[in-house]
């Protein structure tokens, strides 16, 4: 009787290539018109839905490598508030552009995307807290002191040249952006020294 | 700090990996410790001292 093997499953390649697809195959039908923009926002939003099983293939790979649990909650957690970010900051985006919005509405709005990037931040101090090797939590700490160092020196760098007119104005948001940069920058610094 | 890491650990022939496992720490933690990247805490000190069944003090020294 021939041995029976369980189906191989997609590893998380395969669906972030297909969700890298579909992104590409709907930017490129809007650019030549094929679709307008509302359609191409819902199977924008549509598509999300390959995310979640390229996540639970990824944490199954993270899982099968030794990756800590702390490790794949935060991944979990980032991806969730992640996809929730494009989502909210894609409505937030689409509502404002029809037109004038009341104070109520604008706030309402502006929280769309606001409160996945307090989730993205939470997400971070959880892993902080969760993780259980103080040697991974010592890396991540100092890849957070070097983003917040980051943020702080280009925040005042910035800040002073915008108060003398020499540079435009910047959102606040890119705070969040910023410190993740320096805590990737962080990381690899960390790599390449060996620590 | 120096230690003895490497040397308790290849006289009872096991790897990194092992040790890791060990200590319920990441394989990651091991090497940094034994290349002297980076030093543990004193609990942590203590769980490497019990798993070799010697004093600290055996297992690291002062610079």
């Amino acid at each position: 009787m021939p041995e029976q093997t369980a189906p191989r499953r997609k590893g998380p390649n395969f669906w972030w290539g297909l969700f890298a697809f579909n992104m590409a195959a709907i930017s490129g039908a809007q650019i030549f018109e094929w679709i307008d923009r509302t359609t191409a926002y819902v199977l924008f939003a549509l598509s999300l839905g390959v995310l979640y099983p390229a996540i639970a293939s990824a944490g199954r790979r993270m899982r099968e490598h030794g990756v800590g649990p702390a490790m794949l909650r935060y991944n979990r957690r980032m991806a969730i508030a992640s996809v929730l970010y494009v989502l909210g900051l894609g409505i937030a985006v689409a509502l404002y552009k029809r037109g004038v919005l009341g104070p109520v509405p604008s706030f309402i709005i502006a929280m769309l995307p606001a409160l996945p990037t307090l989730g993205m931040i939470w997400a971070m101090a959880r892993y902080l807290v969760e993780e259980q090797d103080e040697y991974l939590r010592h890396r991540a700490t100092l890849a957070s002191l070097i983003g917040l160092g980051l943020v702080l020196a280009l925040g005042s760098f910035w800040g002073f040249l915008e108060t003398f007119a020499v540079v435009p104005h910047v959102w606040s948001w890119w705070v969040v952006p910023v410190w993740a940069i320096g805590m990737g920058l962080g990381q690899c610094w960390q790599k390449v020294r060996g620590a | 700090m120096k230690n003895r890491l490497k040397v308790l650990r290849a006289e009872r022939a096991w790897s990194q990996q092992d040790l890791a496992e060990r200590l319920q720490v990441s394989r990651q933690s091991v090497n940094a410790i034994e290349t002297g990247k980076y030093d543990p805490s004193l609990p942590l000190a203590f769980r490497i001292a019990d798993v070799f069944g010697m004093a600290i003090e055996a297992i690291f020294l002062r610079d």
